[in-house]
């Protein structure tokens, strides 16, 4: 055995994360450690990492006890992580991000040459080909995780930590990077693959064990599972297919005429965009993030005013105006990124909560406190968020647990249209599952939805009618029954052939 | 029972922080060649020994403690305001100038005195904060410089404009109050003045305003996360020259008092050589923009200064001494020893090797 934790605790105040937590690797095996948010799948992987210290429990690598006190022991035990969000200088060449720590030496200089042959070398051994000089910031973010990966590898990891790899890659450099690590393990690495991507894992792994509420409720062979039984060992129940339900389509709720938004750069990020969100419709915007999602939703909420072009909310003309006037004419938004903009990390739950909810929840401008936290409260038990209290700081709250927080206070609007932009990134299929009812519900009861999400799954499953975008255009427009998988891939590639 | 824990764990560390601070001061006047036991006698006589002692610490608290809620307004906002110095000599100007030229009774010159210190701290820091949203200044460096046009405007001005030509005296001041416009004593031959409940009182209307109002909330979430406050609707622009009027209101505030409870007359470098300003800002930034800390630790840096001068009065042991002790006490106070390293020590012997 290769790695062993055995008895893992660890609580967070009166949270118990880890309770009693066993896993065991092979070397040369993949293992996926599934489980919904907040289950302690990260907080494991961080024990293991030595970035957390367990209460109490014992970690042995080949059979010998060691203690992980910071990174820096995991490295050199030869344990390695690749973190959700990388952590890459992106002004650097590839190579000097590589050789990051470890950086060879010509007398006192940095000897860039040994470094780019290095990487190379590295590259070609473990079949993962990288150039070198390129800046960080200018490879797509399959080479960047595979960009992490060689980090890893050049500190001399055996052992690889994987925490949610393929959130942010498009299907086709997920299935480059699913192979590498197939590649990679027969040649003896051995990997911890957190994920929650349940037809990956199944794909990748050997062994998966699965947390629930920080207990592992089993560990199984992937030979032998499917997505059915490990759905039910993490939720512990079963899941329910949703199907959308015929509906009238009404007035339009969103209309956007020609709208612009001039870069820095020659090419626009906007580029003549026109389209409207009717009640009762979910319109879902398709493509690779980049193409300009996320300033087409800047100018839709007020955060960025358009250089031309119209959009009306409710038949006002909304372009330009602030983010509270359009919030006010009938605006909800579901951020696509939740620490950016969902959130005050240092601030309470129930702080959180209350954006944009202030005017409903005050009389002469003294809040009544006792009303929002009756209101978030009930939020906390409908969507089952979990936190220690209303008090709770948001830094403390897992992100699916912080996704449900953002969704559900921006569902209590109770607007006429609603952004829901990446309304499940990073989320658990529980969570998830939830998420997509009270879309479709809001959907339902003639609300307008405009939802964003690089998830093409999640697109074709909830919307009526798609958009797809690419480099600031909209390239082609589909609706729900004449939309597949590969069409919309072929259009968000640019008409260009995709594998 | 869980209160009684809590509170004994949060007064832990800042105990520890003086006991190490007053460890740190004892090297210091051993080395001067003082004793221990007599100086930090004598230091706490300075500072609390006496009624008398006790209420000229709480005098000295009041400009600093009413400097500290502005600065901490502000940084709850998310903006640095370094021009509490140059808010608060203005203030002072402005509150003299009100009660000699103006007309009417005694307390209505004094209220008008201290409205008039309040708008023109204000304006001053509002002008920063305008400064930095039109042009895009950066405000620290803006609310900086704009302290030396305050105090050397309002140093030209008590110098020849509005010098006090009566006296014999040849000081950089206006003529004294008249009599009827000064703040009250709170005690009859005692320094201590109203002012000090104008500071209690503008402690807890801030806290309040701070817990449980909507432009309070809007402000410490501007504060947290300016992309969050503004994707949900918040008004930068507005709220930030609104909290940087309040933050230099209270700066402008604390020179009205002292002009009007202390000096009665605005004398130039009454209020900057005592660094008031710099007491305020240190005091928010030890207790971590809290209104009710930052007034608590405004009387501990008040006291330290009071105890200095009776140390310096009955001992050998020079003023700079007392700077020390300051100086290693604040570090250590902010200096987050947080009991969290001491426990992992010890769940590390308690599970061997193994964690």
């Amino acid at each position: 055995m290769l790695l062993e934790m055995d008895a893992i605790t660890k609580s967070y105040g009166s949270v118990a994360a880890n309770k009693g937590v066993s896993f065991k690797l092979r070397k040369g095996e993949v293992h996926a450690l599934v489980g919904e948010n907040g289950a302690g799948k990260t907080t494991l992987m961080r024990i293991l990492y030595g970035m957390e210290t367990p209460d109490s429990g014992m970690i042995k690598l080949n059979g010998r006890p060691v203690s992980m006190n910071s990174p820096m022991d995991a490295i050199r035990n030869g344990i390695g992580m690749v973190h959700q969000h990388f952590m890459l200088f992106s002004s650097f060449t590839v190579a000097e991000n590589i050789v990051i720590g470890r950086e060879p030496e010509k007398g006192v200089l940095f000897d860039r040459k040994a470094a780019a042959a290095e990487t190379v070398k590295l590259s070609e051994q473990y079949g993962m080909p990288v150039d070198p000089w390129k800046k960080v910031g200018e490879c797509p973010l399959g080479v960047q995780q595979r960009i992490e990966i060689l980090k890893v590898l050049y500190q001399g990891a055996e052992v690889i930590i994987l925490d949610e790899p393929t959130g942010v890659l498009t299907p086709l450099e997920v299935k480059e990077l699913l192979l590498a690590i197939r590649q990679l393990a027969d040649q003896g690495k051995s990997f911890i693959l957190i994920s929650h991507k349940l037809n990956e894992v199944l794909e990748v792994a050997d062994v998966i064990t699965v947390l629930r509420d920080g207990e592992v409720t089993g560990t199984v062979k992937a030979s032998e599972s499917n997505e059915e039984q490990l759905s039910r060992m993490m939720v512990g129940r079963n899941l329910v297919q949703q199907a959308r339900a015929g509906i009238q389509i009404g007035k339009p709720v969103l209309e956007l005429a020609g709208i612009g938004l001039k870069g820095g750069k020659a090419k626009a990020l906007l580029d003549n965009i026109t389209f409207s969100v009717r009640e009762g419709e979910i319109v879902g915007i398709a493509g690779i993030s980049g193409n300009g999602q996320s300033e087409l939703l800047q100018v839709i909420s007020g955060l960025c005013a358009p250089d031309s072009g119209s959009v009306k909310l409710q038949g006002k003309e909304v372009a330009g105006s602030p983010v509270h006037a359009i919030r006010s004419a009938g605006m909800a938004h579901i951020p696509e990124d939740r620490y950016q903009w969902g959130v005050s990390k240092d601030a309470t739950v129930a702080e959180n909560g209350l954006m944009g909810h202030t005017k409903r929840h005050q009389r002469l401008g003294i809040l009544e406190r006792k009303d929002i936290r009756a209101m978030v409260g009930e939020w906390v038990s409908r969507f089952g968020i979990k936190t220690g209290s209303l008090a709770t700081k948001a830094q403390h709250l897992s992100g699916g647990n912080l996704q449900k927080l953002i969704v559900a206070r921006e569902l209590a609007q109770e607007t006429p249209f609603l952004i829901a932009a990446e309304p499940t990134r990073g989320v658990d299929v529980g969570a998830m599952e939830m998420i997509h009812g009270e879309l479709l519900r809001r959907r339902q009861e003639g609300g307008a939805i405009l939802l964003v999400s690089s998830e093409l799954s999640e697109v074709l499953k909830l919307s009526d009618r798609i958009l797809v975008m690419l480099e600031g255009k909209m390239v082609g427009e589909l609706s729900a029954e004449a939309a597949t998988e590969e069409k919309i891939s072929l259009l968000m590639a640019g008409g260009k052939a995709v594998v | 029972m869980f209160s009684l824990k809590n509170i004994a764990q949060s007064m832990l560390q800042p105990l520890l922080a003086i006991i190490a601070g007053l460890a740190v001061g004892a090297i210091a006047i051993l080395i001067v060649g003082g004793s221990v036991g007599e100086t930090y006698m004598e230091m706490w006589k300075g500072a609390f020994g006496s009624f008398y002692f006790l209420t000229n610490t709480l005098a000295r608290a009041t400009p600093i403690i009413l400097i500290g809620l502005g600065v901490a307004l502000a940084f709850r906002a998310g903006f640095f305001n370094m021009g509490s110095e140059g808010q608060l000599v203005l203030g002072a100007l402005a509150a003299a100038v009100t009660v000699i030229y103006l007309p009417g009774p005694g307390w209505l010159r004094m209220i008008a005195g201290l409205l008039a210190g309040i708008t023109a701290g204000g304006i001053w820091s509002a002008f920063a904060g305008w400064l930095d949203a039109r042009f895009r200044l950066n405000l620290l460096i803006v609310t900086l410089l704009l302290n030396y046009i305050a105090t050397l405007f309002t140093g030209y001005m008590a110098a020849y404009p509005l010098k006090d030509k009566t006296g014999s005296a040849a000081m950089a001041q206006t003529v004294m109050l008249d009599k009827a416009a000064w703040l009250p004593k709170l005690f009859q031959g005692m320094t201590l003045h109203a002012g000090f409940i104008l500071a209690v009182a503008g402690t807890l209307l801030l806290y309040l305003f701070m817990k449980h109002t909507v432009k309070g909330y809007e402000i410490s979430m501007l504060g947290g996360n300016p992309l969050f406050a503004g994707y949900g609707g918040v008004q930068r622009g507005k709220l930030m020259i609104a909290s940087m009027f309040a933050s230099g209101g209270f700066a402008g505030l604390a020179g009205a008092v002292e002009v009007l409870g202390t000096q009665y007359r605005f004398l130039d470098g009454a209020l900057t050589s005592p660094g008031y300003a710099w007491s305020g800002i240190m005091a928010t930034l030890l207790a971590g923009s809290n209104p009710l800390g930052t007034a608590l630790a405004a009387l501990l840096l008040a006291a330290l200064q009071t105890g200095g001068m009776g140390m310096e009065r009955n001992t050998d042991v020079p003023l700079e001494v007392s700077s020390i002790i300051q100086a290693a006490l604040i570090l250590f106070v902010s200096a987050k020893l947080t009991l969290s390293f001491i426990k992992r020590k010890k769940a590390r012997s308690k599970n061997g090797s193994a964690v």
